[in-house]
């Protein structure tokens, strides 16, 4: 590993390589023009719409969907929720009013189920590991790893967590056996640390126990722990990768705490390769990371930690609870200084190598173009770092980041269509709104402009 | 609420961030130093000069035979006394100009913000409450003082009022006099704080009556009121009884009552304060917010992720006892089951325990009637329907009842319709919205309700249907916030003009109209 000091780099020559890389990345994205389906998908439920309002309907409309009755109740609640949009588009007016029928509801009841289930397969792999492994398995071939989400109602009760334990048990399990037949594939199985596991599972503390509370990170830690145990066990004996997502800040120590307190244990240090996420969205990120080095110093784990990147999917969520508290707010609003934190973290993670592995999890062209030249620059070598992105958000990205070479992982929810769309809407879409990379993604900027210095 | 030139806009005083350790650390810490210098004397303080400080122990509800405050009883030669007190404090206090008194309760404020930690760390041991409610409390006291500071010079401006030629018309708000404050001790800083600052606020000199089981915490509410240059003569604290509150109620000097509790004390006060006693000059008002039979609707498409945390925060957050807590579910059969079985399970996974430890889902009770009362109602509706949860285990020491939640209870039973104040919650399932509205119309209380629903007509229908004072759609429903959701129930739950609302003042000052003839003969008019 190289290591030479970050003012080592020049930063004009830096730009002009994250100009080559960003180049070339874009130039193998457009051999790879998207689904034909695609188009009509984000007309349909109004994802790339720029009117607020009538987008916020239509993901309040894929919110609801599992709980409608029936294909007239969901006509019903289409119709409702269109009245609070101020200038309905021509069609929805037309929708609007078919609702004030049964057999109109009916019909758009039908419409609407029909769109969110198909919206539903670009985001979701399947119904269950088991009903993913055709699409991981096409993609493992293709050069693309998966990290498996498994999406699920929220844990309120003791019996949810121990489902959804069990859930992740199957899930290792099932994966396992799944992946053991799939074509070697070097540069998604081995870097500079040595072998990189097939299977990686992405697990969520807040689903692992009912006791999540921010005044007492102890108290969900320990229920957490209680069931993550045994599954950390399990993934040392499959081989797997255990990866334990971050959520909203009220949930971060609790999260820290559950990851770095059972990884430090002697039992598991010698395995399974495991990981948690950094957001650079918030302020306290910086430290944030020196906690986590501080940690894999101390640890003496075999394999290092992965620490995955994000700029942080509950923005909303963070500035709105925020503002009726009266708190400071806990990310950084100005999405200028949101980006370079994301590269300043970006090339403390790479400096902290062979420490951690790194993952940059972003759909931000430059923050992924930044990455590479980065490590391109400092000597480092492309498999020693990790591009991820999110399943029916950055498929293309992942494409043409694989044919250039690159380990990519895409994180991939698994679960119940229907409600599984709902919840990726609550938990992802909605916390996304202005600083969205779907409004980078469909504004059509010029290259220059997607990847000039933040 | 417009705020006045001399004061900085209305803010609600942030509480504080638990999620971060060091927050959490000083609040232990300022109990551990509460614990420390022992329990401390509430005197009588009549006229700034403390009186008797025994009579009353003010116990911890999770450590009985722990001390933490005695406080004295006034008697009736003490009210007579506070009451003509206040009577000669009213006088000079209604003579300062409102924005005066509105920097004065500034100041007091700012005086419980520098105390915040030890406040919360006293509400924790005297009244066990959680330590997010407890700084909630404490904010809420504050914010009081901070918004009828601001009330009392808009209502200082008067109203706008016709004008025809050759007449002058005014309409002024002037204070009505002495009020007697009859605080309960759930919220042991914020309700308190809240009727004396509005009578405060409006020129009205006080009485305060607090609750026996919280005397310490008035006694810091009067304390900084005094230190931010409320005259003494204008606000004296009478700790006591029953009978303390009711010898003030009855005093012919007594202009207005202020009182916030129980609805059987409430009605006892309507009626007294009816009577025209020997002496007595006015009309005596009564504002009386008392309580409810709180429930929460659940239609079938409601999120469920959403409500049930948001339920059972509703129901057994310190206890279930505070007047909006949620103690009726009225759920769609077509979600019932489900709804039922994640609600069990999030009650039963609830941390029972002392108000001092962070995570805390159900403190004890305040004492322990309440806790024999409960467990009563508890055993009732437990051989009337049916046992869905019940939380647990219960530590060694302190008035604490399991969580329970109970279904399949016959449409007579007394834990659907009286109001119960603990740890119980009864689940009713309904064949569509519109039962759940007939059921909450049928009650004769209406404090708050709350709604889950995802369809906008349905939460337009039950907002125009339900009669509640303060109606939580798809959120808790406890919680309100000084400013943005005023507070106070209808029907039997209260008359209150909300308080934290910008009607509130009005309550505590009497109207007067000038009707003045400009017309001079011989000269023209402008």
């Amino acid at each position: 590993m190289a290591s030479s000091s970050p003012a080592s780099i020049d930063p004009a020559r830096l730009q002009s390589e994250i100009f080559a890389v960003g180049r070339s990345i874009t130039a193998a994205q457009d051999s790879h023009a998207g689904g034909p389906l695609r188009g009509l998908d984000e007309a349909a439920i109004g994802l790339s719409t720029r009117d607020h309002e009538l987008r916020a309907a239509l993901f309040r409309l894929v919110d609801v969907t599992p709980a409608c009755r029936n294909l007239d109740d969901l006509g019903s609640h289409l119709g409702s929720l269109l009245e609070e949009v101020q200038d309905r588009p021509v069609p929805l007016g037309v929708a609007t009013r078919m609702a004030h029928t049964k057999a109109g509801r009916m019909a758009l009841g039908a419409a609407v189920a029909s769109s969110v289930r198909h919206l539903a397969h670009r985001f979701i792999a399947g119904e269950s590991p088991a009903a993913a492994l055709g699409k991981l398995s096409k993609l493992w071939s293709t050069g693309i790893g998966s990290s498996v989400d498994l999406l699920g109602e929220a844990t309120v009760t003791g019996a949810e967590a121990d489902h959804y334990a069990e859930r992740c048990e199957d899930a290792l399990g099932e994966l396992a056996r799944g992946c053991a037949a799939w074509p070697e594939r070097t540069v998604l199985e081995r870097d500079s640390a040595g072998a990189i596991p097939r299977v990686n599972l992405s697990v969520k503390v807040s689903a692992l126990t009912p006791l999540v509370r921010p005044e007492a990170p102890a108290l969900g830690r320990d229920d957490a722990v209680r069931r993550l145990r045994p599954l950390l066990r399990r993934a040392r004996e499959l081989g797997a990768h255990m990866h334990v997502d971050t959520e909203s800040l009220d949930s971060l120590e609790t999260t820290r705490e559950v990851v770095l307190g059972l990884l430090g244990e002697e039992e598991f240090r010698d395995g399974p390769s495991a990981g948690i996420v950094l957001q650079a969205y918030l302020r306290e990120s910086p430290a944030e990371l020196d906690r986590i080095l501080a940690w894999a110093e101390s640890s003496g784990r075999r394999s290092p930690l992965v620490v995955r990147l994000v700029k942080g999917a509950y923005w909303d969520h963070e500035s709105v609870e925020a503002q009726q508290h009266g708190w400071r707010i806990p990310v950084l609003t100005d999405k200028a200084k949101c980006d370079r934190n994301f590269e300043s973290l970006t090339r403390r993670l790479l400096e902290a190598r062979p420490l951690v592995r790194v993952a940059i999890a972003s759909h931000n062209l430059r923050s992924v173009s930044h990455a590479i030249a980065l490590n391109r620059l400092r000597g480092g070598y492309d498999h020693d770092l990790e591009l991820q992105v999110l399943r029916g958000l950055g498929d293309e990205l992942a494409w043409s980041l694989a044919d250039a070479g690159f380990r990519v992982r895409v994180y991939s929810p698994v679960g119940d269509l229907v409600a599984g769309m709902a919840y990726l809407v609550r938990r992802l879409l909605e916390n996304t709104s202005n600083e969205s990379f779907l409004s980078e993604q469909y504004g059509g900027a010029p290259l220059e402009e997607l990847l000039v210095t933040p | 609420m417009t705020g006045s030139a001399a004061l900085p806009a209305f803010a609600n005083e942030p509480t504080l961030e638990l999620r971060r350790g060091p927050n959490r650390e000083a609040l232990a810490s300022a109990l551990a130093a509460l614990d420390r210098r022992g329990p401390f004397p509430v005197p009588v303080l009549i006229g700034g000069d403390p009186g008797s400080s025994s009579g009353i122990d003010s116990t911890d509800p999770g450590a009985p035979s722990h001390l933490v405050a005695t406080a004295g009883v006034g008697g009736e030669g003490d009210v007579l006394e506070a009451v003509r007190g206040a009577a000669a404090g009213a006088r000079a206090w209604s003579q300062r100009p409102a924005a005066d008194r509105a920097v004065t309760l500034g100041r007091a404020a700012s005086l419980l913000r520098e105390r915040r930690l030890e406040l919360a760390a006293l509400e924790v041991r005297e009244c066990a409450k959680p330590w997010a409610e407890a700084d909630a409390d404490v904010c809420e006291a504050i914010d009081f003082l901070e918004y009828y500071a601001r009330g009392a010079i808009d209502l200082e401006r008067g109203r706008d009022l016709l004008q025809e030629p050759g007449e002058r018309n005014t309409m002024r708000y002037e204070p009505r006099g002495v009020a007697a404050v009859i605080s309960p001790w759930n919220f042991p800083l914020a309700i308190p704080a809240g009727m004396t600052a509005g009578a405060l606020a409006a020129g009205n000199a006080v009485v305060l009556k607090p609750a026996e089981q919280a005397p310490g915490c008035a006694l810091r509410l009067v304390e900084a009121l005094h230190e931010a240059g409320v005259p003494p003569a204008a606000l004296a604290l009478l700790p006591g009884y029953g009978d303390t509150g009711a010898t003030l109620v009855r005093s012919p000097d007594v202009q207005t009552i202020a009182f916030t509790g129980s609805g059987p004390v409430g009605l006892e006060i309507l009626r007294v304060a009816a009577e025209v006693r020997p002496g007595q000059v006015h009309l005596k008002r009564v504002v009386a917010e008392m309580g409810g039979k709180n429930c929460v609707i659940v239609d079938a498409d409601a999120d469920l992720d959403e409500a049930v945390p948001a339920i059972v925060h509703s129901a057994f957050g310190y206890a279930g006892q505070k007047c909006s807590a949620c103690s009726r579910v009225l759920v769609h059969e077509a979600i019932a089951e489900g709804f039922l079985r994640r609600l069990a399970g999030a009650v039963e996974v609830l941390v029972v325990d002392q108000a001092e430890r962070f995570g805390v889902g159900v403190p004890p009770l305040i004492e322990r009637e309440a806790r024999d009362r409960v467990d009563g109602y508890a055993s009732e509706a437990g051989s009337e329907g049916r046992i869905a949860a019940v939380g647990g285990p219960l530590p060694g020491e302190g008035w604490f009842c399991a969580p329970v939640v109970v279904a399949d209870l016959p449409p007579v039973s007394s834990a659907l319709r009286e109001e119960i104040f603990g740890p119980l919650l009864a689940v009713d399932v309904v064949v569509d919205v519109e039962a759940a509205c007939d059921l909450v119309e049928a009650l004769p209380f209406a404090l708050t309700g709350g709604l889950f629903s995802r369809d906008p007509r349905t939460i337009a229908r039950v907002t125009a249907r339900l009669p509640v004072g303060n109606l939580y759609v798809n959120r808790e429903i406890t919680g309100a916030m000084v400013g943005r959701q005023p507070f106070g129930g209808n029907r039997l739950s209260g008359f209150g003009l909300k308080a934290g609302g910008p009607d509130y003042l009005l309550q505590f000052a009497e109207p007067r109209v000038v009707a003045e003839n400009t017309m001079r003969h011989g000269l023209p008019l402008e």
